[in-house]
């Protein structure tokens, strides 16, 4: 019964002080930003030359991904989504491609590119396709008013460009320093100082 | 023996406070609801479901209403006046970084310690002599598993676990009539206890004291149920899908007939203990039917609490049988971690930092390699196969 004893005092210290480390491990991205509340109605429909950009100040280092609720409806959409990413002067950096075949209808999604390393502080412009896409193969990007105020209105380009009513819910994902960086961060609400934002 | 609990206790807490399960906030922002003067929670919820923030019906007995609505009201003060808007915010983000969770999630689960205590001191009656009374406090305190049950997954059938526990404590000393009283007291906390009810009526000597013993929780539940009986009552408690998911699996033998698996697993324990091995022990037939259960059902983590006491009582009884305890015990934890369900594994860890929504599910991650329902498939099969030993060696061999 004693080895049982410390088998279970060791297991539970573990789980409440080692675990969250361990499983602070494998994260290599962190998110920036929560993603913005948004409704499921205020969306627009992109396919073939239809395109949604997205102007945007970063607000860290190592930008790596974005991720973003996308529609799906039916599942239809089966052909390639390219989010390209371009700096202030138009110039592309970064390029992404998912396949519809695996986006389930309202999936938070992400769409990951080597880290620009400077980008803290600098605005980039993401634009989002599907131009294989028919008009039955839509993908729905979601708008909401309720943005930050690193985050422009969306431009909505079908023919025309036009500013949707809103920016989109996306959320900036940045490649940490260090393990450790990841860890910290994990403990940093428990650490002296007040609570701090996980 | 201080010293244990007082260990045990410390262990709990830490468990307690750092470890969130969502259902906790749902089923006490349904309960909070009591201290608004709310009576039928039921078709209260149904009701005002296009104005609350929190859509989920409430799925337990009366009982668990009440208990957690009360205790709620009278720690109001200790809670403070934002405790009731954390309830109800839908916001999963801000709910688990709320400087006040930490606080919320002890008030909240202390009653689970307070029967958590109990239980290790209800298990020590199961025995006469004080070696297997220490074991069995020991046991139940320090093994790995039901802390887990309890604190992590915020298990509120902890109120019908004590409750059946108590009831057996008088099956043990021959009053059978508690017993039942107990056993139909705990299902107006949560429905489970109520599949016992016929082999209670396997228990009587006379067909008067079978009738009574097997009517006496049904008469029960039905007068904690009955100032709620109605269409959401029904809806919402009685065949909800946790409370269905038990009779769910069935196989066809044409013509749209079926045979539901665990129903016809119980069937066979039932007639075995009441034709062909009368003399069974009660706790015998108890854990048959949860090891039956749990083999044949798609089962919620939160359910094998239903057998800890239980199983710590027959581990002591009879120690030859504690490595299948453990093996089955093992697989019973093993198959939800497979569930495509985040609260199951790193979803509860939120309290320390929302980052761990970044990691795959180890449901997520085996897709890469195998087809998780398989191999959810087959590990339940081996917990079928060893439950279904367990049971033919708790039935056959009382000293093995």
């Amino acid at each position: 019964m004693t080895k049982l004893v410390w088998i279970t005092t060791i297991a539970i210290l573990f789980l409440v002080f080692v675990a969250p480390a361990l499983f602070a491990l494998p994260i290599d991205m962190l998110p920036a930003n929560d993603q913005p509340g948004y409704s499921v109605n205020e969306k627009v429909s992109i396919y073939g030359k239809r395109m949604i950009s997205q102007k945007f100040t970063s607000q860290a280092d190592n930008l790596s991904a974005i991720g973003i609720s996308l529609g799906n409806p039916n599942l239809k959409n089966k052909k390639p989504i390219i989010l390209s990413l371009y700096e202030e002067n138009n110039s592309f950096v970064r390029t992404s491609v998912l396949n519809g075949q695996n986006l389930e209808d309202g999936d938070f999604v992400k769409f990951v590119f080597s880290p620009i390393s400077d980008s803290n502080g600098k605005k980039y412009t993401f634009t989002i396709v599907t131009p294989e896409a028919g008009a039955e193969e839509v993908i729905y990007v979601y708008h909401t008013k309720t943005i930050p105020d690193w985050m422009e209105w969306a431009k909505y380009t079908d023919v025309i460009e036009l500013e949707v009513e809103g920016g989109l819910p996306f959320v900036t994902f940045h490649k940490p320093k260090s393990k450790l960086d990841v860890v910290k961060k994990v403990y940093s609400r428990f650490l002296l100082g007040g609570f701090q934002k996980p | 023996m201080k010293k244990l609990l007082i260990l045990a206790i410390i262990l709990r807490l830490l468990l307690a406070v750092f470890y969130f399960h969502p259902d906790i906030k749902t089923y006490n922002f349904q309960a909070s609801f009591l201290k608004k003067g709310v009576f039928n929670i039921y078709s209260y919820l149904i009701d005002n479901k296009k104005t609350l923030t929190l859509k989920e019906e409430f799925v337990y007995s009366p009982l668990t209403y009440f208990v957690l609505g009360g205790y709620q009201a009278i720690v109001s003060p200790i809670l403070g006046n934002r405790f009731d808007t954390w309830l109800a915010n839908a916001e999963s983000n801000s709910v688990v970084r709320d400087q006040n969770v930490f606080k919320y999630l002890l008030i909240l689960k202390f009653p689970y310690l307070i029967l958590d205590v109990a239980i290790a001191f209800l298990v020590m009656q199961f025995f006469d002599d004080k070696k297997n009374k220490e074991k069995a406090f020991t046991l139940w305190l320090f093994n790995p598993f039901t802390p887990i049950l309890i604190y992590v997954f915020s298990n509120v059938d902890i109120f019908a676990v004590a409750l059946t526990l108590a009831a057996f404590l008088f099956v043990k000393k021959q009053k059978l009539f508690v017993a039942s009283l107990l056993i139909g007291l705990a299902s107006g906390f949560k429905l489970y206890p109520l599949l016992f009810v016929p082999f209670l009526f396997t228990a009587g000597r006379t067909l008067k004291e079978k009738i009574f013993l097997g009517l006496t929780p049904i008469a029960v539940f039905g007068l904690i149920t009955l100032p709620f009986f109605s269409p959401a009552f029904v809806q919402s408690a009685l065949v909800s899908g946790l409370s269905t998911r038990v009779f769910n699996p069935s196989f066809n033998i044409g013509l749209n007939g079926t045979i539901i698996v665990s129903l016809l697993a119980i069937s066979v324990l039932f007639f075995y203990g009441a034709f062909i091995n009368k003399g069974q022990s009660l706790l015998n037939l108890w854990v048959g039917v949860f090891l039956l259960i749990f083999s044949f059902a798609y089962f919620h983590v939160a359910w094998l609490l239903w057998l800890a006491p239980f199983v710590v009582i027959l581990i002591v009884k009879r120690p030859a049988l504690s490595w299948l305890f453990l093996i089955l015990t093992i697989l019973a934890f093993a198959i939800p971690v497979l569930y495509e369900d985040r609260f199951m594994t790193v979803g509860l860890l939120r309290v320390y930092s929302t980052l761990y929504d970044q990691l795959p599910t180890p449901f997520s991650l085996l897709e890469n390699f195998y087809d998780p329902y398989n191999l959810q498939g087959i590990l339940h099969s081996i917990l079928a196969g060893g439950s279904i030993v367990l049971l033919y060696k708790l039935l056959n061999k009382e000293n093995t």
